[in-house]
C-alpha cells in the first residue's frame, strides 16, 4: 500500500537508550510510508514501543532514550538530520501532536484561546487579537459549543473531553499536514470516545491532513482508519488495509488478537435457567454525605437487581454511573444507605461484623487495580494463603497445596509462588487476584472492571479464563464494565446504569440488539465494534447525547436523562420515571418507550 | 509547543530502570556511623587511660603538629615514658582522648535506647490514630502537638529536673520529645495506605480489622520511620550533650562529650580550648553522619 510519492516516509527507525553494561533498543528498526489524505492506525501492546515511535517521528525521544538510526523523510527532507531551528519550524506547523492526558497538556495558567493563539503565531504572522478569532475558529471547528466564551477558559473549567478537543483545535491551528494522535481517548467514556473520534476524523478530512492514529483498540482502528500497521517488539510486522487485517491477520500476533473477536462471532451465551434471585437487591440505594453541606451524592438510587446461580449479569455505564458503588454495596464493603442485599435467602446488610466474616467466604470481589488490590511487601504465597487462612485455618502445608492448585487453575506457573507483586505483570497479577477471589468457592462474585488496565490481547485472554471458570464452577457474577465487548462475550444478562439508576435490563442479545431506552441506545451506538465492514465513518453520524452528565448532587426532578435526550417531552421533565417491566426478563425506565410513543430504530449492531 | 513535548516525556509506556548513582552521601554516613558503633562497644577498653581516673599531669596541651610523628615512633618503641595525651589532659589531669573515645557507650547508649521507645510509643499510637477516625483519636492527636509545641530543649530540662538526674530520666524525657515526630509521620503513612485497594480487598476477604491492621496497614506503613530514626538517633545523641552541658544529664565522671564541654567551658578563658574542641568535634561528626545516612535513605527510599 505505499503510494509513489508518500508524505511520510520512515526507514529503519531506531531508538534506544543505555543502562550500564547494556543497550535497551525498544524501537528497532521501524519502517513505513504514510500517503497525504490517509488515516492510519498504529497498533501494538503496552511496551511495544508505540509511543516511542510516535515521538521519534518529529525528532524527539525521552530520556533517557536516544534515536539511534534511521531516517524520517518528511516532504524530502530527512527530519533527524535537520538543524533543531529547522525542525523546531516543522513540528507544530506541519506536523501536530495530540497526546493522552489532555488537561495535563494544558497549561493551567493560561486560557484556552491564548493557548491556541501561540501555537498558531509560532508559526504564522498574525496579531493577538488575529490569533484570538482564529482559536474561536478552531474551537468551533472542533465541535466546541460557544467558542466565544469557552476561548476565555482555563483548562480546569474544561470536561476531560472538552479539553481533549481544544488541543486538536491546537494541533490543527496551523493545518498541519500530519496529525499524530498518541491513543487521544484513553480514559475517556464510549460515548464521548466516539463523538470525540467522529469530530477529529471529520477535522482531519476538513484540513485534508493525513493522520497517524496510535491505539490499543480494534474497534477504534476498525471504525476509523485506512490502513493498519502492527507494531511489535519494535518492528512493524504487518501492514495491510484495514479490511484485508480484519480478515486475514498473517502475522501471528495480529491473528492472536483477532482471535477473540472471530470466536465471538458465533453467538451469545445461553441464557440461564433455575436459580433465579440467588443474588438479589432490594431497592439498593446509597447516599454519601456532601460535608458542610446538608446535600447528598445520590450514588445509587433504588437499584434492584438479580443473579441466578450460574448467572453472568453485566452492569454497564459511564464513569459516574453508580456502578462501582453497586459493587462495593454487594460486598458490604460500603453499608447501603436503605434497602436489602440478598444472598441465597439471607439479607446481608443485616448481618453483625462477626457474621459478615463468616458470609465472606461465599462472596469475593476482583478489583480494578490489580496492583493496589495486593499487598505489595507479601508473596504470591502469602497472597494466596490469606482468604485460607481466614476462613479455614488448618495445615499449612495443604493450605500451601490449595494455592498451588489456584495458581493452576488461572493457568499460572506454580513457581509464581514466591514473586512479589512488582515482579510481575498486570495480566499475571490480574489473574493472581481472581485465584485468591475464588480460592475458597464463592457463590458469588462481583468483577469491578477487571480489565480495564490490560492491553486488548490480555483482556480477550482474561475474559475466556473468566468464562470457563464460570462454567467449570458454576459462580455468579456480576460483571461491572464499560467496555460492552467484553460484557457481549461473558454475561447472559446486562443492566444499563444512568445516575444511579437502572434504565434498562434484559438479556445480552435483547439489550444489544435492540436497546431501547434512549441513553441504552445512545451508549450502544458509541460503542465501536471492531468491525470493519460497517464502519462508522462510512455512515451518518448517529445522533449523540446532548451535554454532559447531570451532577448526582442535584439530580433532575423527573427523568434523569431529560436534559439530554432527543425525545423529550414536557412530562419527561416533570415526572420520575419507573423501571416497568416488559416480560421476558425486560425492563425498560421510560414512559415514551413503554407506550410505543418512540418509534423503535434498527438496531445499529449485527 | 513545548508544553505539550513536556507532558509526553512523562508519559511512561517502556519502563526504564532508574540509574543508580554511586551515593557518596551514603557512605559518609555509612562510615561515620559504624564506626561510632564501634566505639560505642570496644570505646571504653581501647584507649591508652583509663577514663573515668585522672593522671598526675594536669591542663597538658595536645601536641603540636610536628612533634606527633616523633611520639608515634616513640609510643610504638615503647621508649616513652607514659603513653602520649593526644588531645591533651583537661584541669583534672583525665586523658581526654581516652575519654572521646570512651563517651558514645553513654551517649549512644542513651540516644538509642530513647529513639527505640519513641519509635514503639509513636508508631502505635500514629497507627492507632491513623486508622481508627475518631474522637479520641482525634485527641490524641491534639495533645501529642501540644507536646510538640513545647521548645525541646527546656522540655527535657524541666523533665530532668524534676524525675531526677539518671540516664533513665534523660531516656524517657527524650522519648517524650520525639513520640510526637513518630505519631505524625506514621499517622500520614497509614492515612495514605487506608485507602489503597489491598486493605479493601483484605476487608472483603473477611479479616478482622485489627488483622488488616497489623499484617496490611502496619508493615506498609513503617519506612518513614525507620528513616527519621537515624536523623533522630543524631539528635538526640546533640540534645544529650546538650542536657550535660546545663547540668541536667548524667553525673560526672562518666565519659560524655556533653559534660566535658561543660567542664572545659572553664578553661577557656584561661586558654586551654582543647578540654572542649575536642568533644565538641566529635558531637558534630556523630550529628552530621547520621542526619546525612538519614537523607540518604530518605532519597533512596523515595526514589523506591
Amino acid at each position: 500500500m505505499n503510494g509513489d510519492n508518500p508524505l511520510l516516509r520512515v526507514r529503519d527507525l531506531k531508538v534506544g537508550y543505555e543502562v550500564p553494561g547494556d543497550l535497551i533498543v525498544p524501537v528497532e528498526g521501524v519502517s513505513f510510508d504514510l500517503n497525504p489524505h490517509e488515516v492510519v492506525g498504529l497498533i501494538g501492546d503496552a511496551g511495544s514501543g508505540k509511543s516511542t515511535t510516535a515521538l521519534a517521528l518529529m525528532g524527539l525521544a525521552r530520556p533517557p532514550g536516544k534515536i539511534l538510526g534511521g531516517s524520517v523523510e518528511f516532504g524530502g527532507r530527512d527530519l533527524l538530520t535537520l538543524p533543531d531551528a529547522e525542525i523546531r519550524e516543522i513540528r507544530g506547523r506541519d506536523i501536530g501532536i495530540i497526546v493522552q492526558n489532555p488537561r495535563a497538556a494544558l497549561n493551567p495558567m493560561l486560557r484556552v484561546g491564548r493557548q491556541i493563539g501561540f501555537a498558531y503565531r509560532a508559526h504564522n504572522e498574525a496579531t493577538e487579537a488575529a490569533a484570538r478569532a482564529h482559536a474561536i475558529d478552531m474551537l468551533r471547528l472542533v465541535g466546541i459549543n460557544d467558542p466565544e466564551r469557552r476561548v476565555e477558559a482555563y483548562a480546569h473549567e474544561l470536561s476531560g473531553g472538552m479539553a481533549q478537543r481544544a488541543l486538536i483545535a491546537m494541533a490543527l491551528s496551523s493545518t498541519p499536514k500530519l496529525l499524530i494522535a498518541d491513543e487521544p481517548t484513553s480514559g475517556l467514556d464510549v460515548t464521548i470516545q466516539a463523538q470525540f473520534l467522529d469530530e477529529m476524523w471529520q477535522t482531519v478530512q476538513k484540513t485534508g491532513s493525513a493522520m497517524l492514529l496510535v491505539t490499543q483498540e480494534l474497534g477504534v482502528i476498525a471504525n476509523f482508519c485506512d490502513r493498519v500497521l502492527v507494531l511489535h517488539k519494535g518492528r512493524i510486522v504487518e501492514d495491510a488495509p484495514v479490511r484485508q487485517f480484519f480478515a486475514e491477520p498473517q502475522h501471528p500476533y495480529s491473528q492472536e488478537v483477532l482471535r477473540f473477536y472471530h470466536e465471538r462471532a458465533s453467538g451469545y451465551p445461553e441464557q440461564v435457567t433455575g436459580g433465579a434471585g440467588f443474588l438479589r437487591t432490594d431497592a439498593l440505594t446509597k447516599h454519601f454525605p456532601l460535608r458542610g453541606s446538608d446535600k447528598v451524592v445520590q450514588a445509587v438510587d433504588k437499584v434492584t437487581i438479580s443473579v441466578a446461580k450460574g448467572e453472568a449479569v453485566g452492569l454497564v455505564g459511564e464513569s459516574g454511573s453508580g456502578k462501582t458503588t453497586v459493587g462495593r454495596c454487594l460486598m458490604r464493603l460500603e453499608h447501603p444507605t436503605a434497602g436489602a442485599v440478598i444472598l441465597d435467602g439471607q439479607d446481608i446488610t443485616a448481618l453483625n461484623a462477626a457474621e459478615m466474616r463468616k458470609m465472606r467466604s461465599r462472596m469475593q470481589i476482583v478489583f480494578q487495580d490489580p496492583f493496589d488490590s495486593v499487598n505489595p511487601r507479601w508473596t504470591v504465597a502469602d497472597i494466596l494463603d490469606e482468604p485460607l487462612r481466614v476462613h479455614e485455618g488448618g495445615d499449612k502445608a495443604a493450605r500451601r497445596e490449595r494455592a498451588v492448585a489456584a495458581l493452576k487453575q488461572v493457568d499460572l506457573d506454580p513457581s509464581l509462588m514466591i514473586a512479589k507483586p512488582r515482579d510481575l505483570g498486570a495480566s499475571t497479577l490480574q489473574r493472581i487476584n481472581i485465584a485468591r477471589a475464588l480460592i475458597c468457592n464463592p457463590d458469588f462474585v462481583v468483577l469491578d472492571e477487571p480489565t480495564s488496565v490490560l492491553a486488548p490481547r490480555a483482556r480477550n485472554s482474561l475474559i475466556a479464563l473468566l468464562a470457563r471458570l464460570q462454567k467449570e464452577l458454576g459462580i455468579s457474577y456480576l460483571f461491572i464494565s464499560h467496555d460492552l465487548t467484553t460484557v457481549r462475550y461473558l454475561c447472559q444478562r446486562v443492566a444499563v446504569m444512568y445516575l444511579g439508576q437502572i434504565v434498562e435490563e434484559g438479556s445480552v442479545e435483547q439489550v444489544f440488539t435492540a436497546p431501547q431506552h434512549p441513553y441504552s441506545r445512545a451508549l450502544l451506538s458509541a460503542h465501536l465494534m471492531p468491525d470493519p465492514t460497517n464502519r462508522r465513518v462510512d455512515n451518518p453520524v448517529p445522533a449523540a447525547l446532548e451535554g454532559e452528565i447531570p451532577s448526582p448532587i442535584d439530580v433532575p426532578k423527573g427523568c434523569y436523562l431529560a436534559s439530554r435526550c432527543p425525545h423529550v417531552t414536557d412530562a419527561c421533565r416533570a415526572n420520575p420515571q419507573v423501571l416497568t417491566d416488559l416480560g421476558q426478563g425486560r425492563a425498560v425506565r421510560c414512559e415514551r418507550v413503554v407506550a410505543g410513543e418512540i418509534t423503535l430504530q434498527e438496531a445499529a449492531h449485527d | 509547543m513545548p508544553d505539550q513535548v513536556q507532558d509526553l516525556l512523562l508519559d511512561e509506556t517502556t519502563y526504564v530502570p532508574p540509574v543508580r548513582k554511586a551515593d557518596w552521601l551514603m557512605r559518609i554516613g555509612v562510615s561515620i556511623v559504624t564506626l561510632v558503633i564501634f566505639l560505642a562497644l570496644f570505646g571504653p577498653y581501647i584507649g591508652p587511660y583509663d577514663p573515668t581516673r585522672t593522671t598526675i599531669r594536669i591542663a597538658v596541651p595536645p601536641p603540636g603538629l610536628t612533634e606527633i610523628p616523633g611520639l608515634l615512633a616513640g609510643w610504638i618503641g615503647g621508649t616513652l615514658e607514659y603513653p602520649p595525651h593526644w588531645m591533651g589532659t583537661d584541669a583534672n589531669g583525665y586523658d581526654i582522648f581516652s575519654r572521646v573515645i570512651a563517651a558514645p557507650r553513654t551517649d549512644l547508649k542513651i540516644a538509642l535506647l530513647a529513639n527505640i521507645l519513641s519509635l514503639i510509643t509513636g508508631v502505635f499510637f500514629g497507627l492507632v490514630a491513623g486508622y481508627w477516625r475518631n474522637w479520641g483519636t482525634e485527641l490524641l492527636i491534639r495533645v501529642s502537638d501540644v507536646l510538640q509545641s513545647f521548645p525541646v530543649f527546656i522540655m527535657a530540662m524541666v523533665l530532668v529536673a524534676l524525675a531526677g538526674r539518671s540516664a533513665t530520666n534523660i531516656i524517657i524525657a527524650l522519648a517524650f520529645v520525639y513520640t510526637p515526630i513518630y505519631l505524625r509521620l506514621t499517622r500520614a503513612e497509614v492515612l495514605g495506605q487506608t485507602s489503597r485497594g489491598f486493605v479493601e480487598a483484605a476487608r472483603a476477604m473477611g479479616n478482622s480489622e485489627l488483622s488488616i491492621a497489623l499484617r496490611h496497614v502496619l508493615p506498609n506503613s513503617l519506612t518513614p520511620a525507620l528513616i527519621q530514626s537515624s536523623v533522630t538517633i543524631g539528635f538526640a545523641i546533640l540534645l544529650t550533650a546538650g542536657l550535660s552541658f546545663v547540668g541536667a544529664g548524667v553525673r560526672p565522671p562518666t565519659p560524655e562529650w556533653g559534660l566535658m564541654i561543660s567542664t572545659g567551658a572553664n578553661q577557656i578563658v584561661l586558654g586551654e580550648w582543647w578540654p572542649s574542641v575536642f568533644p565538641g568535634l566529635a558531637i558534630s561528626l556523630t550529628v552530621f553522619g547520621f542526619a546525612v545516612l538519614g537523607n540518604a535513605l530518605e532519597r533512596r527510599y523515595e526514589r523506591g
